[in-house]
């Protein structure tokens, strides 16, 4: 019992209180870019659900069977560069292996996001904290999740904001700003629930 | 009422009953005009696009070279993504974590993880036929797109 209840804080933590937009300040880039519908959001977040977590595993494979038994800590970021770049030809190739019209519609829709500072970040943060393997999926897996829940929300307001009527010099990103910064006051209200 | 999520793709070739077409270069920030100042937008190489070559029926009589909008609903959209991305990973973590928790063993949780991904992805193999059986995966014409390309939804414009 007492692994499911940390389990559960480690996810809550990494999901809620120390959100990757919000807090941790990652995927900035894309958080604004793609969150102009909520179907797109939505889709995009759960492409980099999947790469994330993916990413997280075999991030932590690297570092325990690699990287530290080698002393190889200082190509860490260029070696995590190269696995998460490797996670998402993969999944490119096995979605296109599975189903090549889902592949097709996926790709018109939805570019997979190689670029993005979060899904490196997080295994490096799963470094740092030294998480076993367990502890590194589930907390790639809760960030991503994080992520695309404020993908989703920010999607939400922003096409209430588009309805609205905004002053000039506030159209586009500084309406979106100011509108990240309030969502990230009430995400602070989840601060003090788990200590991760 | 079911909404449309929309793309431009451009006209590649015809035979006057099919047409193939190339969706335009996406990034995950939509494309851009300033994209060559923006290092995390590289585009897309025309290999890759070139893999993602699609087609659909020529009703709207078209000409190589002809920017067009093609349509697909919003529900098929989450359809395909969950199905390509969602049961994958929700069963590679699931089954991991069963075994976790009941052999409290790393190497189990492992095993657990890829067994539930190859699980996953046969499960989405044969949704994703389904999907496809009912025409929910194809793209359809909505009208001819204006303007030279990129730059119609850029944040930083």
């Amino acid at each position: 019992m007492g692994h499911v209840q940390e389990f559960i804080m480690l996810m809550v933590g990494a999901a809620l209180v120390n959100n990757v937009v919000l807090v941790r300040f990652l995927g900035l880039c894309s958080f604004m870019g793609v969150t102009t519908k909520i179907d797109t959001a939505v889709g995009m977040g759960m492409a980099t659900t999947f790469v994330m977590t993916v990413s997280s595993i075999l991030a932590w494979a690297v570092e325990v069977f690699l990287l530290v038994p080698f002393d190889l800590g200082y190509l860490r970021t260029i070696t995590f560069i190269l696995v998460i770049a490797a996670v998402v030809q993969f999944t490119e190739m096995v979605i296109r292996k599975v189903s090549p019209s889902l592949f097709k519609t996926l790709g018109i829709y939805l570019p997979l996001i190689t670029t993005n500072c979060a899904v490196l970040g997080i295994p490096l943060l799963n470094v740092q904290s030294r998480h076993d393997f367990m502890h590194s999926m589930l907390y790639g897996f809760a960030s991503a999740f994080g992520y695309s829940l404020i993908l989703v929300i920010f999607a939400g307001l922003r096409e209430r904001i588009a309805l609205n009527d905004v002053p000039r010099l506030f159209v586009g990103p500084p309406i979106g700003f100011v509108t990240a910064s309030l969502l990230a006051l009430a995400f602070m209200g989840f601060s003090g629930i788990s200590a991760n | 009422m079911d909404g449309v999520v929309e793309s431009v793709a451009r006209v590649i070739s015809t035979d006057g009953v099919v047409a193939w077409l190339e969706p335009e270069k996406a990034n995950a920030c939509g494309g851009c005009l300033s994209a060559g100042s923006c290092s995390a937008q590289g585009g897309e190489p025309g290999r890759r696009l070139s893999s993602r070559r699609f087609t659909i029926a020529d009703t709207f009589h078209a000409t190589v070279g002809d920017r067009i909008v093609v349509g697909l609903s919003e529900h098929a959209l989450l359809k395909a993504s969950a199905t390509a991305y969602a049961i994958p990973l929700l069963l590679m973590v699931g089954i991991a974590l069963v075994g976790q928790l009941a052999t409290d063993n790393d190497v189990i949780a492992a095993i657990g993880a890829v067994a539930g991904l190859i699980a996953g992805l046969l499960i989405a193999k044969h949704r994703a036929s389904r999907l496809d059986a009912r025409g929910e995966l194809s793209p359809y014409f909505l009208r001819f797109a204006r303007g030279e390309g990129q730059g119609d939804n850029c944040p930083t414009d």
